[in-house]
């Protein structure tokens, strides 16, 4: 974020607010920087990730129908959901995990922080406009997912709807990580918080592993370890419907809803936890 | 800009460059890739499922697009250096010994996706039919609601003589919702009279109409066509039996009883011999005694 854009932000909110920092959340300020979190991400070139994803799939669409034995359809939802996966992964770590520290390094934070502007505001409008940018990426490969098959199918087919909810866990999944990688970026550097993010990411995939162990334990304290790191850690199995989604079968509604909560409430934990550490960090 | 210059010769000259001697390697390489393409695989399909995180389904693509690529390979190779097409009833002359794993692989990844099934269920009984079974047999543990798994394992069963429990098998899947009325019917066929050709032929056209892969509606053509072929030729022998009482010898040619072939319902070509179900005439054998299928015919000997 630019000194300019600081400055943008910030000043719309001081005729509203004699002493913001101490009034709670404004939401006006949260949007304001969410919104240039977001113009900022598309200014990074963020979104060309779209390009390589568009052509990804138009070569599989187009060459899968002579290698697949008829499973085009299924090939192409599996190839789809976990590009943007993938994708959307990338993008929260190494995007997420220099939303901070990139205002640190450049100095605009101390620019953006003498106006009456809170860490936890900060922090939160850093985080939605990653979410937004992570928003536009997910609908733009989920419409593109859709449209594959419309052309693999030469029409109409079910699956061009079904897909979707288990986009909208993909989508939860990435929020998730985002808040992980900001938790992970308010203590340490860049490069740590990507490495650390990624192992919250494969251990969260490990989910059902950690509660077999944690059964499977014969001592006590190696068994109430494993039964911690189940509940401290992530769920991310909880947001992994692409496979069933490749055979038209989406997760039940009350499943959704869970998944919906569960994530609700782990980003809210999350942003607590960075803003608590944030808040006492020294950035003299 | 004379700096410019050189950048772009040099994308323009090495890349062309670097193409031509990954093909003059290529040539001249004792081709390291052929030594491993039979290796097994190195994981297991369960720790593959947990290494691939939330992209099995993708993994499981990818190890069926291996599976495919694998035989279409092998039937290549057949072709070079047999100088002739392939075919289907062949399968167990190529060396296909890593396909069960890829199939394997492939189901455990993504244990609701069907067509590893079926294509194992077609392909693997000419190799390992233990192999067939057992990958039926997952594949109805993983989807208890599809019939169709059902009807291929029953058909494996039936392969191999074991008509009692090919019957049970139709009968467990004639009990799911949305089964075919005649899945019942093929139960009860298999129990009284599992070896016979009719039941053969049920089984078949039931086998065709319900599936959408035109390699089983091509098998099952050639094996209606073999059927047919064994009537023909039961008539066949009848028409030399009753001209060897007649004659007190057998047929020295098949123009001595070309008038009794087509009273028997039999197709004859213009020299008076019968055509098989291919259109290829048959042959005698025996000394006129026997008749057999022309080594060129494409009606499948089993």
């Amino acid at each position: 974020m630019s000194r300019q854009s600081a400055d943008s932000i910030a000043a719309p909110d001081l005729a509203d607010n004699v002493n913001p920092v101490t009034t709670g959340v404004s939401w006006r300020r949260v949007t304001a920087i969410a919104r240039n979190a977001f113009r900022e991400a598309v200014r990074d070139r963020v979104l060309y990730n779209l390009v390589v994803f568009v052509l990804l799939l138009i070569t599989a669409a187009i060459f899968l129908g002579e290698i697949s034995a008829g499973q085009e359809a299924k090939i192409i939802v599996d190839l789809g959901l976990s590009a943007i996966l993938l994708f959307g992964v990338f993008i929260a770590i190494f995007v997420g995990v220099g939303l901070v520290y990139k205002e640190i390094e450049r100095r605009t934070l101390y620019a953006i922080l003498s106006k009456p502007i809170g860490r936890g505001e900060f922090l939160l409008g850093k985080y939605l406009g990653l979410c937004l940018t992570l928003l536009v990426n997910v609908a733009i490969m989920g419409a593109g997912v859709s449209l594959a098959l419309v052309y693999v199918k030469r029409g109409w087919d079910p699956l061009v709807v079904r897909i979707w909810p288990a986009i909208f866990l993909i989508y939860l999944e990435l929020a998730i990580l985002t808040a992980v990688a900001m938790l992970f970026s308010a203590f340490s550097s860049p490069a740590l918080s990507a490495l650390l993010t990624f192992f919250v990411f494969v251990i969260g995939h490990f989910s059902a592993d950690l509660k077999t162990l944690a059964n499977s334990m014969g001592s006590a304290p190696t068994r109430w370890v494993f039964a911690g790191l189940y509940y401290l850690l992530p769920n991310l199995t909880n947001y992994n419907a692409i496979t069933a989604a490749a055979h038209g079968q989406a997760p039940d509604g009350r499943a959704m809803l869970a998944a919906a909560g569960y994530g609700f409430i782990y980003v809210g934990v999350l942003l607590a936890a960075t803003a608590l550490i944030f808040s006492r960090r020294n950035l003299k | 800009m004379k700096r410019d210059y050189f950048l772009v010769l040099a994308i323009v000259v090495g890349l062309p460059a670097a193409a031509l001697l990954t093909r003059w390697n290529d040539q001249h390489s004792d081709a390291p890739n052929e030594q491993f393409a039979e290796e097994q695989l190195y994981l297991n399909g369960p720790a593959m499922k947990r290494i691939t995180l939330a992209f099995n389904g993708v993994a499981a693509d990818w190890y069926w697009l291996k599976s495919l690529q694998y035989l279409g390979r092998k039937i290549v190779n057949y072709e070079d250096t047999h100088a002739g097409s392939f075919s289907l009833n062949n399968l167990s002359s190529l060396d296909l010994r890593l396909l069960p794993s890829l199939l394997r692989m492939t189901t455990t990844l993504d244990p609701q996706f069907l067509e590893p099934y079926y294509y194992g269920a077609f392909i693997l009984p000419d190799l390992n039919p233990d192999e067939a079974i057992s990958l039926l047999n997952q594949g109805i543990a993983a989807n208890p609601d599809k019939w169709r798994l059902y009807q291929h394992l029953g058909y494996i069963y039936w392969q191999r003589g074991d008509y009692h429990k090919a019957s049970e098998v139709y009968a467990a899947g004639a009990r799911i919702p949305g089964a075919p009325p005649w899945m019942t019917a093929i139960s009860a066929r298999m129990k009284a009279e599992g070896g016979a050709a009719q039941a053969a032929r049920e089984m078949y056209i039931h086998l065709s109409e319900a599936s959408d892969d035109a390699n089983v509606k091509e098998m099952v053509k050639t094996q209606l066509m073999r059927l047919d072929s064994i009537e023909e030729r039961d008539r066949i022998r009848r028409v030399l039996s009753d001209f060897s009482k007649r004659t007190g010898h057998c047929a020295s040619s098949w123009k001595e009883i070309s008038s009794a072939l087509p009273a028997a319902g039999l197709r004859i070509s213009e020299t008076g011999a019968p055509l098989d179900p291919g259109g290829v005439p048959y042959k005698l054998t025996k000394e006129g005694c026997d008749v057999d299928l022309d080594e060129n015919s494409p009606v499948p000997h089993r």
